[in-house]
């Protein structure tokens, strides 16, 4: 993800039709689930229910 | 979901691209220039009573400088244009509500967006971003929205609560 100013630019949330939530900017992933912690530039997350390996997409949904 | 409506210490804000607008209801005295001047923007009769798309940015920092108190106050994203302000506009933050001036409400001073997996449950965002679904963009202000993950939701791509009936585990 750009960086200006050592910065990271403002999150953007993505709907993708019939796809994951992605993410991109600044943001902090909290999985209270799996206790864990992380920010990535980058994460698209299931909106399915059946990914193999939530809370991240594994393209489940296209089968 | 409120758009571009947001809570704070000092009251409620509302934001467009150039300025935020500040609102403390405790301090309105229902002097109501604001809506005899300005209804597409300050409707109260409506909810959120701001809609900061319903004019221009010119036309709504003339009629926030109207208000008779600090019920009203304005100030620019774009903080380095908040020091040099003119005198001349009376419902800047800098003379009507200088305490605003310094606090960490200040989009130079962005926090990162709280982005939470609930267990079997949905992801809860909450914070300042963009929301882009349906091939629209919205820029949400200071507000918690839960987006579904187990996939069988009737609002979607929001959380109706419906996880729990289906078992949903994960």
């Amino acid at each position: 993800m750009e960086e200006k100013n050592g910065k990271k630019s403002q999150a953007i949330i993505e709907v993708i039709d019939f796809g994951p939530l992605k993410i991109t900017g600044n943001f902090l992933l909290k999985d209270l689930q799996r206790n864990k912690e992380e920010s990535p530039a980058e994460v698209n997350l299931c909106r399915c229910g059946k990914s193999g390996n939530k809370p991240y997409c594994d393209e489940s949904h296209k089968k | 979901m409120e758009i571009n409506e947001g809570q704070f210490s000092g009251g409620r804000k509302y934001k467009n691209e150039d300025i935020t607008v500040y609102w403390k209801p405790s301090a309105c005295i229902h002097a109501s220039y604001c809506y005899r001047e300005l209804l597409e923007v300050f409707d109260p009769s409506r909810r959120p009573w701001v809609d900061m798309n319903g004019s221009t940015t010119d036309k709504i920092i003339e009629v926030v400088n109207l208000c008779p108190t600090e019920a009203l106050a304005w100030k620019w994203n774009d903080d380095k244009k908040n020091d040099s302000v003119d005198s001349d506009q009376l419902n800047h933050i800098k003379f009507r509500r200088p305490e605003l001036m310094n606090s960490t409400d200040t989009d130079s001073n962005e926090q990162p967006v709280s982005i939470k997996i609930m267990n079997d449950g949905p992801i809860v965002l909450k914070g300042n971003f963009t929301l882009a679904y349906n091939g629209v963009k919205k820029e949400i202000h200071d507000s918690i929205i839960s987006i579904c993950r187990c996939g069988v939701s009737d609002h979607m791509p929001f959380c109706d609560g419906q996880h729990r009936k289906a078992g949903f585990e994960g």
